[in-house]
């Protein structure tokens, strides 16, 4: 079974943000390798700001930063890492969201994965071979952090560490995945493998958006994907991902939990109610049969 | 609408041409000028990006066609006098899109305040905040892609003011009558070199006070006024039905709520033309809604 650490912090500042990540990191004994060169891959999926709960806070991603420094080197180089998508652009998703500040404040570059060198790759899932370009950048990087949110999603249930590296792929028009997306997502995790996975739950996005303050950690992304579901009240079982990304040797659904209360984080976690799902379902079914049309 | 008939499209998208075609319209085109060039059209409705709507204005001005132009008028004071002046010189009418001016409940305030049954405004406060371009239920909740144009303050002219201020100084205007100064506090929370949210305060030649809260900041929308009268208060707002409300409304075949004023709208315009009247709100108006926010740009707060 693999370890998710969970660590409550209840202020928006790099210090006390530091702190948690720095605790997650000690009770899922892990620490810090020697490195040159980080990939730091937070969740930008739209032009939603970190107060949203959709997208990574960048006050996060900064003390993340400032602890990869003061642990392992000050000069160490550091990249934050995102690429464009069918309805997001980077060039303007780093100035709004905060990126483009925290690059300049931190000494750290953006790079926008769809405009990088790229090399080939092929990865069997199940029976099906995919096809993808892989940054060099993530190839070469000693050490990959991803940096994903938790939310729900029509399409996969959820969306935390394993959907978050859907975006280190380069090729923007992500939308023609969707048909067979829960195999596209194990396959970018199975190219493109992270070292390390913290998840920002300081603001998460449910029913509603609310502060959670959590933060947790895994070097195994399915335990941490499980984790997630848990706390969001899904059976992780129940994810069609989750259950490939075990298959396919990715990780443990199956889970320690060290640290904070788990059930207290689950309490309080905004879920849907079961007549919301149904009203989203109804609004999506009337789309899909046209009835929005007669808005005209 | 049984008084006018759309009868073509004229659209660079293949979707949008697309689109028209499912609904019936025969004659679609890649070029506005070809479709400007047909003899049996009378008016057109002109909905592009701002900084496209000088050429296409007086194109179709030349052409004769009566105009339905999108607000705000132009990305630039010269170019909305421009579209004016060549409407004005060849009898054209042109009336700009304020949708606001047709809610039923934005005209019973109207209505209210010159009745006379909230004594002399004060006080005003108009607020018109959303997430702006930055939206997202286009399509079925699918994230929609931002035209690249609404980054680039030339195109656009501005930010959340002149995108969404224009609207409630175009209402305070129709309520209050002229703006004699006006001044601005803008906020970039986005950290682009367009402001993201302003609140203008301006003072009416009638004496009474708005504060306008404009903002491309918000997931929510709140598009509303509040008057405070010396003998009553009263209030505003322009929304859509909860999204069951909206459902069973399209599933019996209605109107969603929040376009009704759009088609009321499109139907002033054509009875203008029919009854050979000139719109409201016409060009000079929106021009001198421009003129209002080029002097709120030009006059900002700092702190």
């Amino acid at each position: 079974m693999s370890l998710v650490g969970l660590v409550e912090c209840k202020t928006r500042n790099v210090d006390s943000i530091k702190r948690a990540i720095g605790e997650a990191f000690r009770l899922i004994d892990y620490p810090l390798p020697k490195a040159e060169k980080i990939v730091i891959k937070p969740n930008m999926c739209y032009y939603w700001d970190w107060s949203t709960g959709q997208t990574t806070d960048p006050v996060f991603v900064a003390a993340l930063i400032s602890l990869f420094r003061e642990e392992i080197s000050p000069n160490v180089k550091i990249s934050i890492v995102e690429s464009d998508a069918s309805a997001m652009k980077c060039k303007y998703a780093f100035k709004y969201l905060g990126y483009e500040k925290l690059a300049k404040d931190c000494d750290v570059n953006l790079v926008n994965l769809s405009t990088v060198e790229t090399e080939k790759a092929t990865v069997k899932v199940m029976d099906e071979v995919f096809e993808f370009m892989v940054p060099k950048i993530i190839m070469d990087a000693d050490l990959c952090v991803n940096v994903p949110k938790m939310k729900y999603m029509s399409f996969t249930k959820i969306s935390a560490a394993l959907k978050n590296i859907y975006g280190c792929n380069p090729y923007p028009k992500k939308f023609e995945y969707h048909s067979k997306l829960d195999d596209v997502i194990v396959a970018l995790n199975k190219v493109m493998p992270f070292n390390l996975h913290v998840l920002d739950g300081l603001t998460v996005c449910g029913s509603k958006t609310l502060r959670l303050g959590l933060v947790m950690a895994s070097q195994d992304p399915v335990a941490l994907d499980a984790a997630a579901a848990t706390v969001m009240s899904i059976n992780p079982k129940s994810v069609a991902h989750l259950k490939l990304a075990e298959r396919e040797g990715l990780g443990k659904i199956k889970f320690t939990a060290k640290g904070a209360d788990f059930d207290y984080f689950r309490r309080r976690f905004p879920q849907k109610s079961l007549s919301e799902g149904a009203i989203a379902f109804g609004y999506r079914v009337a789309c899909k049969l046209g009835l929005d049309k007669r808005l005209i | 609408m049984k008084s006018a008939r759309i009868i073509a499209v004229a659209d660079t998208s293949k979707k949008a041409l697309n689109y028209a075609k499912e609904l019936g319209i025969r004659r679609l085109f890649t070029d506005y000028h070809e479709l400007l060039k047909q003899p049996n059209i009378d008016a057109v409705i002109i909905s592009l990006p701002t900084h496209l709507h000088v050429n296409c204005a007086i194109s179709a001005i030349e052409e004769r066609k009566h105009i339905l132009l999108e607000k705000p008028i132009a990305a630039k004071l010269e170019e909305g006098e421009k579209i004016v002046s060549v409407a004005r010189k060849h009898d054209v009418k042109l009336m700009v899109g304020y949708p606001l001016r047709f809610s039923r409940k934005f005209i019973d305030i109207k209505r209210k305040i010159e009745s006379g049954v909230l004594g002399d405004i004060q006080v005003a406060h108009a607020i018109n905040i959303a997430a702006g371009p930055f939206t997202h239920q286009v399509e079925s909740n699918v994230p929609s892609a931002v035209p690249e144009w609404w980054f680039n303050k030339d195109m656009t002219g501005g930010g959340a003011l002149i995108d969404l201020g224009s609207h409630m100084i175009n209402l305070t205007r129709w309520y209050f009558g002229e703006v004699r100064r006006v001044k601005a506090y803008f906020g970039y929370r986005f950290n682009f070199d367009f402001e993201d949210h302003a609140i203008c305060i301006a003072q009416f030649e009638s004496g009474t006070i708005a504060v306008i809260n404009v903002g491309w900041f918000s997931q929510k929308t709140q598009v509303s006024i509040e008057l405070y009268g010396t003998v009553d208060h009263t209030f505003g707002t322009h929304k859509s039905h909860s999204k069951v409300i909206t459902a069973i409304q399209l599933i019996l075949g209605k109107n969603h709520a929040f376009f009704i004023p759009y088609l009321n709208e499109v139907a002033y315009f054509v009875g203008c033309i029919r009854n050979d009247c000139q719109p409201s709100p016409s060009g000079e108006d929106a021009l001198r809604d421009l003129k209002v926010i080029a002097e709120a740009y030009e006059n900002p707060i700092l702190f």
